[in-house]
């Protein structure tokens, strides 16, 4: 008996042991969240964050190029500082964590999977998000990004990013170029709300960040402006090419970042200078696109705020004929998306890059090409392209392309016309740009006709204007700060340090 | 002889050798001279089988049978010796008598003997190299608590004991000897009979709206269990005791033996316990100054930095009109009974608990079988089969929850008129943000929870051979806890969503296996005792939960009136498998020293698979000095003792891998989380040391049990936030390393001990002691962002630093520490976000004092819990004075000069500028704005807590034996936390700011938002029948 029963405990437990151990073990993965996904549903997210960084940190952003200004005076960024915080620090997030890795694990799927249209898109995201991220902030995490185990990151300079950028972009190319039967339209459609599954479109957003990578260092003697030109001919062609990012508008989650819902921009109101180049007060007449990006006053005044100035009319009452109203379109925020306009709608597509924007670089590279009669064309199709996508009827286009406004003589043309007309081009929706061109041109007045500087600089800058913005505060600053130190950004002008791309 | 049947409970083991004793023998041979019969009786009454009777200077005995009862033919002069083991011998002379009734005193010095060790093992005490407490049940039991959690407090040197809040059904913590992980649970595990029980509380991060665990508490779930049930609990303090039960020994074990049924004559008891309760100290508010800004009247503003009331207003005192008196009844009823093969025990407990607040109620049942079968000579069974039943009616807690509504509502208005005629919200202010009503809050919002639990095990223990003992267990316990919160439409935290209802069902498993071999083998003077044994755990918890917003009517409380396309769900399934083998040796030479070892090698799922399997071992020295010295009547015992113990700690589930989060965002789709999984995890391991004694003077009346020990943990797992270039937010990592120290001490005395007066004494004292060696990353400060509830205060950690430091953004300061003051404002200068180390919640000391004394059938105890030092976080405070509602600086309307010198370039020269600059707080709003909130940590709180007071009377047998249906009855009175002195400003410097399920070092000592424990008086009756 006793035997019997000790033999038994003993057989059994050592059989049990023995046999199921590893697999009574093998229970640590979450079942209720996946470890791995398919190329199509990663895709969403990303285009999603994409829109969403650039969006975040164009509220700052957009005080230093004033496309728009607090209401509340006395912005540290209408100052050109740089406050510790996490803001205008998206992108650095949107680049590492958002997208970030969410881009290796859609290339191995669809590598697995031999969807090389998938895989092209994946470079092509993260070729476009170095480019932008890059511009942003300047130096960065590179050679050891996402690298396994490793904590602690070192900065790479500016120079070796814009490498990676033509060469993941090259390998796109290559990949949205290659055909197998796994990698079709219908198959990238399933992910692709940008482009519904067309490579082509794909191809010619690569080469709009091939552009953009070319473009930017126009200050350099290794700037090819030929090269610029061949770029932005084999990229968005017309409007209907725009990379614009839907948005269901639902709630927060699914709205565009500038609709009243998510209530991000209730506190801005347009710059003195987007209403003087729009109102006729800069450009010789009134532009088309005023009404459409703009609004009046009660009095019918279009009216804009001064860097650092605040709103006046803040605390009028709703009443008041003089008060701003919202960039929404209304005095106060509206309830529902049905009270606001242009691009400050819940369900509104965000423009991560337009067919206009293309234009203008053209017609920069070719003014600095001395290729006058390009240069034209392009500046000429960039409004055009513009005013078609703001929605301006064709009659008032025409009305104002054939005005004092628009040059008409290809020798005329200038630098300055080119970037003022894309200026207003890139308002609300290519700040990032925008802020790209002003630090080449070094804010020069000479270019952007009619802007004034902000008559207080932040204590911090030294009298210098912003370069750049720092890395992410509670990324960086807090958890990474002694490799900080390596690149000097813990200094507190660090923010003024010019960008190596515009740097002779 | 009778140490192989060792290894049952004290009451099994008496009755068992009694039944032992009945079956194999010391028959009597009679001879007649006279035939002596009576009974045998225990203390309470109850009779004893298997008591021997010996009539002295013979061999001639018998035993009591299952009555108790003995008939013995003795000659007429024979002196009779009772012995029974756990009780004191007894000698009767029987002096011609025929009938003979004896009442056997328990020897508590043998019932001390052993002790209930890891796996549910009896272990000699003498041996063991490392010390515990064991607190019998009656104590709990008698303590009155809700949540029987709460009356271990101060009973036990090295515990910190606490329960968050003064609600009904709020969770509890246990904390021993500190903190040994950084980011884990530091709960010790829960053991009922061999059996692990899940005492987690509810993370409000699986809810769809993921919250921090800091607005609604929810019962730490070992509290379910019934503490009538309780027949004892031992606190194993740390790895040194509890190295064989694996991962997570580290934080210590609670092994608790259920009650069983005795064998004997059949029970039915009865008792039941009616409290009514008060609150206490709840913080003062000024009722002096009005709404405004400025000094200025401003009726859209809840702040009061107006002007004073005219002496024409009616004030209200709204705290009053608030609370209500609470009220609990419990009911408890047992049934039990055996004969010598079956035992049964069923006992049944219900309660009705309403709180202190509105709206704040607890109902719990719970019912409990305990059986067991004696199926052959050497083969027994065990069962036990629980079901539990609670519902909890809480209301919301913290920034939005009653109490900060309550405190900050103005005195000129009548709290009570919360509703408009049309039965709509009634508001204070025209902003739609404006705070609640906290009659409001609890009237309409809607804050529950229900769990239905069944609980139930199976022991088979078989002796097959005088030297072994195998035992075998299986385990479960199963819970499924579902909540609803819901935020009114007009509430505060509604109207943003116009309504939102939340509701939860989480599926909770916990199955343990364990099978334990145990071999005694004595020769010569040599004893060796060898323990084999394995345990297998499986853990899984579902959670679904869903969300619905935008009511279609205000004030009808169910997902179907929300709009559909806001629903939102969730789904979280955690699993957890984990196989232990072990191994205990244990030599003595001469019960004079043990040496015991012990090694266990575990292999969980959580860690990868090349990394699954690890192995610690623990090492335990006990001397036996006194046995050296001669006999005598000043030292009677003493005993030295050393032991060392390394644990390892798996991770928590599915950290391997980085997991994809479900987005919301237009299409759909997945994208990694936050944290950033780590294929190379490690264990985590703790390694502990401890020495100590214990000594026994005059006879046992002086006790004295000492112990010192040194634990450090490392390869510490947690998830710091690190740079983003990982692709994560927060990283898990193996990184860190936290040492905790301390000295406990337990001093009993009895100084009077006579036939009708006992009065004994006990002390328990507690010092503990940490450090954070080495931060996650080397970081310069890690942070547990639970803790961070108001203002920019939290449990930070710095290096070299303790772990209950509190960091905060405090003034900038000259190179002399004169606070910076901006010359433009007179206000002070804070220190950026830059926290620093300004205060440390843990007490110089703890300790308790707990005094019982008993007069015939009178008993009469009280417990005092001490505490010296250790700073406190009053946010209540912090919260009061930033919205005018402070009792502090009620003389506003005098200027005030902020100390310190001025920024002005020359601050740090040898004469920096003196602040001169007035304000008068009445005019300047900002000046109340303009303190660092490390000025309300508030600095060595001590405090001496009434914890609990307890009377009870038992009617004598001379009353109770006339009735035939009454065996015994008693009554008591018991009063809880009657009162505190402190020199704490607020309410109540023990309470949590957040609940139980806060990882790391919790956050006791943060004041926030959170009631008081309220004092109550329980009275009682208990019936034996």
């Amino acid at each position: 008996m006793q035997h019997t029963f000790r033999r038994i405990f003993f057989i059994g437990l050592l059989a049990f042991l023995a046999s199921s151990c590893d697999e009574f073990l093998d229970v640590n993965t979450d079942i209720s969240k996946p470890q791995s996904a398919s190329a199509p549903v990663l895709l969403p997210p990303m285009l999603s964050d994409m829109a969403r960084g650039e969006q975040f940190d164009s509220r700052f952003v957009g005080q230093f190029v004033q496309y728009w200004h607090n209401v509340t005076a006395g912005s540290s960024y209408e100052a050109h500082g740089s406050p510790s915080s996490d803001a205008n620090a998206e992108k650095w997030r949107s680049h590492y964590y958002a997208i970030g890795l969410n881009v290796d694990l859609m290339i191995a799927d669809a590598e697995a999977k031999e969807q090389w249209n998938y895989a092209g898109v994946a470079r092509a995201i993260r070729a476009w998000s170095w480019q932008t991220s890059t511009d942003h902030h300047g130096d960065m995490i590179f050679k050891q990004a996402w690298e396994p185990g490793r904590f602690i990151f070192d900065f790479d300079s500016q120079d070796l990013i814009y490498e990676e950028v033509k060469r993941l972009s090259t390998e796109a190319l290559e990949l949205l170029n290659r055909q197998s039967s796994a990698s079709t339209p219908a198959i990238l459609a399933r992910g692709d709300l940008v482009y519904a599954g067309d490579a082509a479109k794909w191809t010619k957003f690569t080469y709009g960040v091939l552009a953009r990578n070319a473009n930017h260092i126009s200050n350099k003697s290794t700037y090819d402006p030929r090269k610029v030109i061949e770029y932005v001919d084999k990229a968005l062609a017309s409007n209907s090419d725009n990379f614009l990012v839907p948005h269901a508008g639902n709630n927060t989650d699914d709205s565009n970042f500038y609709g009243p819902l998510r209530n991000n921009m209730t506190v801005y109101r347009p710059s003195t200078y987007i209403v003087n180049l729009l109102d006729s007060v800069l450009l010789p007449a009134r532009d088309p696109r005023l009404p459409i990006m703009l609004t009046p006053s009660l009095d019918g005044k279009y009216r804009g705020i001064n860097p650092g100035a605040g709103d006046p009319t803040n605390s009028a009452a709703t009443t008041s004929p003089t008060k701003l109203p919202t960039l929404f379109g209304t005095v106060t925020r509206p309830t529902t998306d049905k009270g606001s306009k242009f691009i400050f709608r819940d369900n509104a597509a965000y423009p991560i890059m337009t067919y206009a924007e293309m234009q203008f670089i053209k017609a920069e590279a070719a003014i600095r090409a001395k290729d006058q009669a390009t240069a034209l064309t392009a500046y000429t199709n960039g409004i055009r392209a513009h005013m078609d996508f703001v929605g301006v009827a064709a009659a008032a286009r025409d009305k104002y392309l054939a005005s004092p406004a628009v040059v008409k003589d290809a020798a005329a043309l200038t630098i300055s016309d080119v970037m003022i007309q894309k200026y207003i081009a890139l308002w609300g929706i290519g700040s990032a740009e925008t802020w790209v061109d002003m630090r080449r041109y070094a804010y020069n007045k000479d270019i952007y006709k009619g802007f004034t500087l902000p008559t207080v600089l932040s204590s911090d800058n030294g009298g210098k204007l912003v370069q750049r913005a720092r890395p992410r505060f509670n990324s960086e600053y807090v958890w990474n700060a002694e490799s900080l130190k390596k690149i000097g950004a813990d200094q507190p002008d660090y923010h003024t340090k010019e960008m190596w791309f515009a740097l002779p | 002889m009778l140490k192989y049947y060792l290894t049952s409970t004290p009451v099994l083991l008496r009755k068992m050798l009694g039944v032992f004793l009945l079956i194999t023998g010391f028959w009597a041979t009679t001879f007649a001279q006279q035939r002596v019969s009576g009974k045998v009786l225990d203390a309470d009454g109850t009779a004893l089988p298997g008591v021997s009777i010996l009539v002295q200077g013979t061999e001639k005995g018998t035993v009591t049978g299952i009555e108790g009862a003995f008939s013995l033919d003795v000659p007429a002069d024979a002196v009779l010796e009772f012995n029974f083991l756990g009780y004191l011998k007894q000698i009767v002379v029987v002096k011609n008598r025929t009938s003979i009734n004896v009442t056997m005193e328990a020897d508590s010095k043998v019932l001390d003997e052993f002790v209930v060790t890891a796996m549910g093992l009896k272990t000699k005490k003498d041996a063991l190299g490392y010390s515990t407490t064991t607190v019998s049940g009656k104590e709990i039991v008698e303590s009155q608590r809700d949540n029987w959690f709460n009356s271990l407090a101060a009973r036990i040197p090295g515990a910190s004991v606490g329960n968050t809040s003064g609600m009904a059904g709020s969770s509890s913590l246990i904390n021993l000897r500190g903190t040994s992980s950084l980011f884990g649970s530091n709960q010790p595990l829960i053991v009922v009979d061999g059996v692990l029980v899940d005492n987690s509380t509810f993370n409000q991060g699986a809810l769809v709206s993921d919250r921090p665990n800091r607005d609604n508490d929810y019962t730490n779930r070992a509290a379910d269990i019934n503490a009538n049930d309780i027949e004892s609990l031992t606190v194993l303090k740390g790895p040194e005791a509890a190295a064989i039960y694996g991962a997570n020994a580290g934080n210590g074990a609670i092994v608790i033996t259920t009650k069983k049924g005795q064998i004997g004559r059949g029970k039915v008891s009865y008792d039941n316990a009616f409290r009514v309760e008060q609150v206490y100290r709840i913080p003062e508010t000024q009722s002096v100054f009005g709404q405004g800004n400025n000094g200025i009247t401003d009726l859209n503003t809840r702040r009061t930095f107006g002007p004073a009331y005219g002496s024409e207003v009616k004030l209200y005192n709204n705290s009053d009109n608030f609370f209500r008196q609470g009220f609990s009844q419990r009911h408890n009823m047992v049934f039990e009974g055996g004969s010598k093969d079956v035992t049964y025990r069923w006992s049944n407990s219900f309660q009705d608990y309403k709180g202190v607040i509105p709206g704040n109620s607890l109902q719990n049942f719970s019912s409990r079988l305990v059986g067991s079968v004696q199926l052959s000579p050497k083969v027994r069974t065990e069962t036990n089969f629980a079901y539990i039943n609670s519902v909890n009616d809480k209301v919301f807690r913290g920034a939005n929850g009653v109490l900060l509504n309550l405190l900050s509502w103005p005195a000129n208005d009548d709290i009570r008129q919360y509703e408009t005629a049309a039965g709509t919200r009634r508001r204070l202010l025209s902003v739609a943000n404006e705070l609640d009503n906290p009659l409001f809050n609890a009237d309409r919002n809607f804050n529950q929870d229900q769990t239905n639990r069944f609980q139930g095990s199976i022991n088979l223990i078989l002796d097959p051979v005088k030297w072994l003992n195998m035992r075998a267990t299986l385990g479960t316990d199963r819970y499924t806890q579902s909540g609803v919160t819901v935020e009114h439409p007009e509430s505060n935290a509604g109207l943003a969503s116009n309504g939102q209802i939340e509701s939860y069902i989480a599926i909770n498993r916990l199955d343990n296996a364990n099978f334990t071999a145990r071999a005694n083998k004595k020769v010569g003077k040599l004893g060796a005792s060898l323990l084999i044994g394995t345990q297998i755990v499986s853990s899984r918890n579902d959670v679904t939960s869903q969300r619905g917003q935008k009511f279609f009517d205000p004030d009808f409380y169910n997902i179907n009136n929300t709009d559909p396309t806001t629903h939102r769900a969730k789904s979280q399934i955690t699993r957890k498998h984990l196989i232990g083998v072990f191994a205990q040796a244990e030599i003595n030479y001469d019960e004079l020293v043990y040496l015991t070892a012990t090694g266990r090698n575990d292999w969980t799922s959580t860690l990868p698979p090349e990394n699954r399997s690890y192995f610690f071992p623990s090492m335990g020295l006990s001397f036996l000095a006194s046995k050296l010295i001669p006999e005598n009547n000043v030292l009677t015992y003493l005993k030295l003792r050393a032991s060392y113990a390394e644990v390892a700690k798996d991770a928590p589930p599915h950290r391997i891998g980085s997991i994809l989060e479900p987005r919301l965002t237009t299409g759909g789709g997945y994208s990694y989380g936050f944290f950033g999984g780590n294929p190379n995890l490690r264990p985590e391991y703790v390694v502990a040391r401890e020495v100590g004694f214990e000594a026994r003077f005059f006879k046992d009346r002086v006790t004295l049990d000492f112990a010192h020990f040194f634990r450090t943990s490392y390869n510490q797992i947690s998830p710091p936030r690190t740079s983003y270039g990982t692709g994560f937010v927060l990283s898990y990592i193996n990184s860190g390393t936290l040492s905790n120290w301390g000295y406990e001490a337990s001093l009993g005395i009895t100084p009077v001990k006579t036939q009708n007066l006992t009065w004994s004494v006990n002390f328990n004292f507690t010092r503990l002691d940490s450090r954070a060696d080495r931060l996650p990353l080397d970081l310069p400060e890690y942070y547990v962002s639970d803790s961070w509830l108001f203002g920019n205060v939290r449990n930070s950690l710095f290096k070299g630093g303790p772990l209950t430091t509190f960091g905060a953004v405090d003034y900038l300061r000259n190179t002399k520490g004169d606070i910076l003051i901006n010359p433009g404002t007179g206000l002070p200068e804070l220190n950026g976000a830059n926290f620093t180390a300004v205060g440390d919640r843990n007490p110089d000391f703890a300790l308790g004092i707990y005094n019982t004394f008993t007069y015939k059938d009178f008993s009469f105890s009280f417990l005092f819990d001490i505490r010296r030092g250790g700073d406190v976080f009053n946010g209540n405070a912090a919260f009061l004075y930033s919205s005018g509602y402070s009792n502090r600086l009620l003389d506003r309307t005098q200027p005030y000069v902020f100390k310190g010198v001025m920024r002005d370039g020359r601050e740090n020269s040898d004469n920096p500028t003196p602040n001169t600059l007035a304000i008068v707080p009445q005019y300047q709003t900002g000046f109340f704005g303009a303190l660092s909130d490390a000025d309300f940590i508030e600095k060595d709180i001590n405090w001496v807590r009434m914890r609990e007071l307890s009377l009870s009377y038992r009617f004598p047998a001379s009353i109770v034996g006339s009735s035939k249906f009454v065996r015994s009855a008693s009554v008591f009175v018991t009063g809880n936390d009657l009162f505190i002195i402190t020199n704490y400003t607020g309410a109540d410097p023990a309470v949590n700011g957040n609940s139980a399920a806060s990882p790391g070092a919790g956050s006791v000592g943060f004041d926030y938002g959170t009631l008081a424990n309220p004092r109550g008086v329980t009275l009682g009756v208990r019936l034996g029948l």
